[in-house]
């Protein structure tokens, strides 16, 4: 129950919704109280012969009137406390979700994104079921049953209340029972689903050996087999629950049963009247929903203080890279890295070491290595995205850690390794840094990109869908569409993170002679894997385990005849090789 | 819709015998149910009411009370289980058939459709067709059975009476109707702005880091917000309407009904003194209780139907694919000879993957293919297994064209190893040995010709070795060698190697160069392969580029030609200086 505790702050907040739930769930059980015991008093008129027109039309309008009422009262409980519950979702989802735009990049290597799914969609409506559900089963559940209880032990009998009752906690003890049955049998019935979910992935992933090997069917005998499986588990399940409404039928025909015989005997004895014992069977009726009541909150409220929980967890963790700078003017784009030494955490080896350098603002800096060589790592420091004691990166002589985090990122302008697109048209995913930018700004950014053509030969052109529920681009379209966004930020910095290697030699050229000629002034980074993109580099790095092995222009590091030269003859004969020569 | 719904009903048809015993078994527990509270009404007005305190009668009355809810109970729980076991029994049939259409599918369908939705297709849909049957038609059916059963009880008792408790079946049809005209809407669009906010989620997670350095958290957070308001916004709509409509409004009926019974009642007993036997009131108000809850629990059910009606029209379609044709009449190749006779090949009908291929294997021959990535290498053995279709052109093997080729017969045949081969759970053997019924020594014979045999040995459970999921705990190096092993089993006669040796080290890769060459001249084999020096014994060397055949010979004659194929020699000579710089390290 502490999770009513833990939610405390969100019924303070909704108090007036609440209030009104509560009130009018009151209303309505005092409500439902009123028809039996008229309709006893109608029974009891019509026995002894004494009922006139008046009093029947006096406590049938009552009947009308607590049913108008009534309506009343159950149509605000359930929009105002269901209502309330939805607002705690949807503030929750958008805190989670503002939550998870401050956390650096080494927290979405940390956490799956299936569980953050989880988290988000699953324990959300866990709570939510716990604001709504739980608080209904409380306050209805256990209220209607206080209420009748009472009704029927202090104003029609004490004794018949008690020998009514005897079924119900054996009622009681078999539903706990077939809860317990239906617990396990569940959880069986869905590991065989998940089962059935494994062996159709697998059989899919092995269709090809499946067809060559002429296997189709063994996998459809396996398959069969396990689909069988999945039945009898769902018809165990299926027995379990099949119990229930035999088992409350009988509980209740048994308690109608003592009722009527014991009621029989007390009206025997003068002590009760025809009309009581008709309400009180009636009562006993409303009996049946609090049982349910409590087997529900119990389950509820444990689901929802798991969920909770795991929300809290994930909204305590603070961003690791905190936001602390005060810069928020324009800088000249000249960078220096003063890296003496960077690791991922201590103890772990340097992933770079002794990178020291300087670029004037409008050069062109190209850097080149072998994979895990500390190039991507390199960016990273620059955009903050990871940081270290001992590595400095300066932007116009001044620590980038006292820019304000959106000010330095307006400064730098990012084409990742994996180009990301979103789920809407090619001119939003164009647009995204911009969405004021016009057509005109964005056909010509795409122009520079080299994948202006390309858009136009769709149908819809720039307004294409892509992503999940638009079409497929190719890599290379990719990487061209996520140049143009870049570019259309018009960032005093740019950095192409291994962007062209998609692109092929030709295009690759095109849109790095535009860019020379768009971006005068501008400091650009490459980081590459073909040679050729670095050419025109004002300075290139060649990065081996995180230190610089070689430094100089392309025709100074080709005279050198180190790793440069090596991989720029080999890269020689792959493009011959690959354009079939 | 009503198609679906049909052609769904249709699936229990074959289960007419289980069916009938269970609607016999439902009206009994009807009939059982329906008595109870009669049995009370004659208690109340033949033995209460007069105070006729007859001992025995009463007995037998409490007894007959008693087995008639006993009676009820048990015919209730069985009838339930039988219409369980249709239903449940209906899923698997139609899992097994919709798995069964996905194994006949051309290979071309797999390319177009994502993987997930596939296997959602089999188990995600039809789960939400067995809650259709489960929860919804199942339900439906005992519970109009029983309204059924308490209006003639209640006909019984008093007639015109019964009619008014009736009123209440049109009310509630009108209701129902109502209900799904208003809220279908408002809950589909509930469901659909709630799969916007997952995929909205989804891809923020996922894109995260470009939302970050594009500077615009605020706009997604804003963008966020809004799906999730709007969400909300329908939810509470979806909550309105099911607040004014569903349990509250039909026990606002019930509630008015009962007080026109009363009344009813009331001015039959003041019209003529004593006509109302109170028993008959106790009766009609306990029926028309009963008669409430399953007409409030049909009407919540209706929405669930609609939802699972959309899965059971994707599961149809899905069972209407044509599935791949299989030749009318077989025939049997006379002799292993392969003649490619390919004019062009397309996977989408735009690019040609391959085109002008004409060339034959003689039975025997060692062939290797060559060529860069995309060149259509692999295309080429596609082809070949028959897992596209050829429109342009044919493949032969010994006179026959492999499309008349029997399943059976071109399976025996053609051996494949693939380049990620897929490795089942279960132990090494059972994936040598797959379904093949082989002695251990002949797993160990192939093992050893794929040169596996050692390395197996030194694992703790030498073949007994339980392997993990999809091998896991081999290197993608033994994945090959098991999968080149398990080929080997089935002694083909056309062995396919693509890629087969990939992630294979030298040393190893001589050893199996060693074992196949004692197959050389028996068995036909067709290598592919990126590495050369896999390919330089070959009878013959098959380069391919851009889906032409540029070049063709034995190694030593192409190495004569200045050329592609040695132009990729010199390139495999040289070692790529990223890697050369990996080894000089370590």
């Amino acid at each position: 129950m502490r999770i009513f505790l833990d939610l405390m702050w969100f019924f303070r907040q909704e108090y007036r919704r609440y209030g009104l739930a509560v009130l009018a769930l009151i209303g309505v059980g005092f409500a439902t109280m009123v028809p039996p015991w008229m309709i006893g008093k109608i029974v009891d008129a019509l026995a002894d012969g004494s009922l006139t027109r008046e009093f029947l039309l006096q406590h049938v309008g009552i009947i009308a009137g607590v049913a108008l009422a009534s309506y009343l009262l159950r149509v605000l409980w359930r929009v105002a406390l269901f209502g309330a519950s939805y607002t705690l979702a949807n503030e929750l989802r958008q805190k989670i979700f503002r939550h998870l735009t401050r956390q650096s990049p080494a927290f979405y290597q940390q956490m799956t994104t299936g569980d953050l799914m989880a988290r988000a969609t699953n324990d959300i409506q866990a709570v939510e079921q716990t604001a709504g559900e739980a608080v209904l089963a409380l306050f209805d559940g256990a209220l209607t049953g206080i209420l009748v209880l009472c009704v029927m032990t202090l104003f029609i009998s004490l004794p018949l209340t008690l020998v009514a009752l005897i079924p119900w906690p054996i009622v009681g003890y078999f539903m706990w029972r077939f809860g317990k049955e239906l617990h396990h049998s569940f959880a069986d019935a869905q590991a065989r689903f998940s089962d059935l979910n494994d062996d159709v992935q697998e059989s899919i992933s092995a269709l090809r050996l499946t067809r060559a090997y002429g296997r189709e069917a063994v996998e459809q005998g396996q398959f069969n087999a396990i689909a069988r499986q999945a039945n009898l588990a769902n018809q165990r399940v299926a027995r379990t629950d099949s119990k229930y409404d035999p088992a409350i039928q009988l509980g209740v025909g048994f308690s109608f049963l003592l009722s009527v015989a014991g009621g029989a005997y007390l009206i025997y004895l003068q002590r009760l009247t025809l009309g009581q014992l008709t309400s009180f069977t009636l009562y006993l009726g409303y009996m049946i929903w609090p049982m349910f009541a409590i087997g529900w909150l119990l389950n509820l409220v444990e689901r929802g203080q798991a969920a909770y929980a795991r929300i809290k967890e994930l909204l305590a963790i603070a961003p690791d890279i905190a936001d602390t700078g005060s810069f928020s003017q324009q800088a000249f784009p000249s960078i220096t890295f003063a890296i003496h030494r960077f690791s991922y955490g201590e103890g772990q080896p340097p992933v770079l070491e002794d990178i020291n350098l300087s670029l004037e603002a409008g050069q062109m800096l190209g850097i080149v290595g072998h994979t895990g060589a500390g190039k991507s790592t390199l960016i990273s420091l620059l955009l903050r995205q990871l940081e270290g004691d001992e590595a400095k990166i300066l932007i116009d002589e001044r620590d980038i850690r006292h820019f304000t985090l959106d000010n330095l990122r307006r400064h730098i302008a990012t084409v990742p390794q994996t180009p990301f697109l979103f789920s809407a048209t090619i001119a939003e995913n164009i647009a995204l840094a911009r969405p004021e930018a016009t057509q005109a700004e964005i056909e010509a950014v795409a122009k520079i990109a080299q994948v202006h053509d390309d858009i136009a030969g769709f149908k819809d052109g720039y307004l294409t869908e892509v992503g999940e529920r638009g079409i497929t681009l190719s890599g290379g379209q990719k990487q061209r569409i996520a140049i143009a966004r870049a570019l259309l930020q018009n960032a005093p910095i740019l950095v192409l993170d291994d962007a062209l290697s998609a692109v092929d030699v030709k295009t690759e050229a095109a849109i790095l002679a535009h860019l020379q000629q768009a971006r005068a002034d501008k400091t650009t980074l490459v980081v590459c894997h073909r040679l050729s993109a670095v050419e025109q580099a004002d300075k290139t790095i060649v990065l081996q385990h995180g230190h610089i092995i070689e430094r100089g222009t392309h025709t100074s590091l080709l005279a050198e005849s180190g790793w440069y030269r090596q991989m720029f003859d080999y890269q020689q004969l792959e493009r011959a090789v690959e354009e079939g020569r | 819709m009503k198609q679906t719904f049909t052609r769904l009903l249709g699936y229990a048809a074959v289960y007419r015998r289980t069916l009938i015993q269970a609607f016999l078994l439902l009206l009994l527990a009807t009939v059982a149910s329906v008595l109870g509270p009669y049995l009370i009404k004659v208690f109340i007005d033949s033995y209460l009411t007069p105070g006729n305190w007859v001992a025995a009668d009463i007995g037998l009355l409490a007894l007959a009370y008693v087995v008639s809810q006993l009676v009820g109970a048990t015919a209730f729980f069985m009838q339930a289980l039988r219409f369980n076991r249709v239903a449940l029994n209906v899923i698997q049939t139609l899992r097994e058939e919709v798995f069964e259409r996905v194994l006949q599918l051309p290979m071309a369908y797999f390319d177009k459709i994502a993987t997930g939705s596939l296997i959602s297709r089999i188990t995600n849909d039809t789960e939400a067709i067995k809650d259709l049957y489960v929860n919804v038609i199942s339900v439906f059916a005992q519970n109009t059975v029983r309204v059924i059963g308490i209006l003639i009880a209640m006909a019984f008792l008093d007639l015109r009476l019964m009619w008014i408790c009736a009123m209440l079946i049109p009310v509630v049809l009108v209701l129902m109707f109502t209900y799904q005209k208003l809220s279908t809407p408002v809950f589909q669009r509930v469901r659909s702005l709630l799969s916007d906010i997952n995929a909205r989620l989804n891809e923020s997670i996922e894109g995260m880091s470009v939302i970050q350095l594009m500077n615009q958290q605020q706009a997604f957070s804003k963008a966020f917000s809004k799906t999730s308001t709007d969400h909300y916004r329908a939810k509470i709509q979806n909550i309105i309407i099911d607040g004014f409509l569903l349990r509250a409004l039909v026990d606002f009926i019930y509630m008015l009904l009962l007080a026109a019974l009363l009344f009813s009642f009331g001015l039959i007993e003041l019209n003529s003194h004593g006509a109302v036997e109170i028993g008959v009131i106790y009766a009609f108000i306990n029926y028309l209780g009963n008669v409430t809850e399953p007409l409030i629990d049909m009407t919540s059910r209706l929405n669930m139907a609609q939802q699972a009606l959309v899965s059971a029209s994707r599961v149809f379609k899905l069972l209407d694919e044509t599935p791949e044709p299989v030749p009318a009449e077989p025939l049997q190749p006379a002799s292993t000879r392969i003649e490619f006779d390919i004019d062009r090949f397309s996977y989408n009908g735009k690019n040609d993957v391959l085109h002008d291929i004409h060339f034959a294997i003689e039975p025997g021959k060692f062939i290797g293919i060559v060529g860069h990535t995309g060149s259509g290498k692999s295309s080429l053995m596609a082809l070949l297994m028959n897992f596209y279709r050829l429109e342009f052109g044919s493949i032969q093997i010994g006179g026959v064209d492999i499309r008349d080729i029997s399943k059976t017969d071109r399976t025996r045949m053609i051996g494949m190893v693939q380049q990620d081969p897929f490795i089942f759970g279960g132990s090494i053997a059972d994936n040598i040995r797959l379904e093949l019924d082989i002695s251990d020594a002949e797993v160990e014979q192939a093992a050893k010709q794929a040169q596996l045999h050692e390395s197996i040995l030194n694992m703790p459970q030498g073949y007994q070795t339980v392997l993990a999921e999809r091998g896991k705990n081999l290197s993608a190096g033994q994945r090959q060698l098991l999968s080149l092993a398990r080929t080997l089993a089935r002694k083909p006669q056309i062995l396919i190697l693509d890629e087969a040796t990939a992630n294979i080290d030298s040393h190893t890769e001589a050893l199996i160069q060693k074992s196949l060459m004692t197959l050389r001249g028996k068995i036909t084999m067709i290598a592919i392969a990126h590495r050369l020096s896999t390919v330089i014994d070959a009878d013959q060397l098959v380069v391919l580029h851009q889906g032409e055949i540029k070049q063709r010979g034995t190694h030593r004659e192409l190495l004569r030609e200045e050329g592609l194929y040695k132009h990729m020699y010199q390139l495999q000579q040289q070692q790529d200086p990223c890697e050369a710089m990996e080894h000089s390290d370590s």
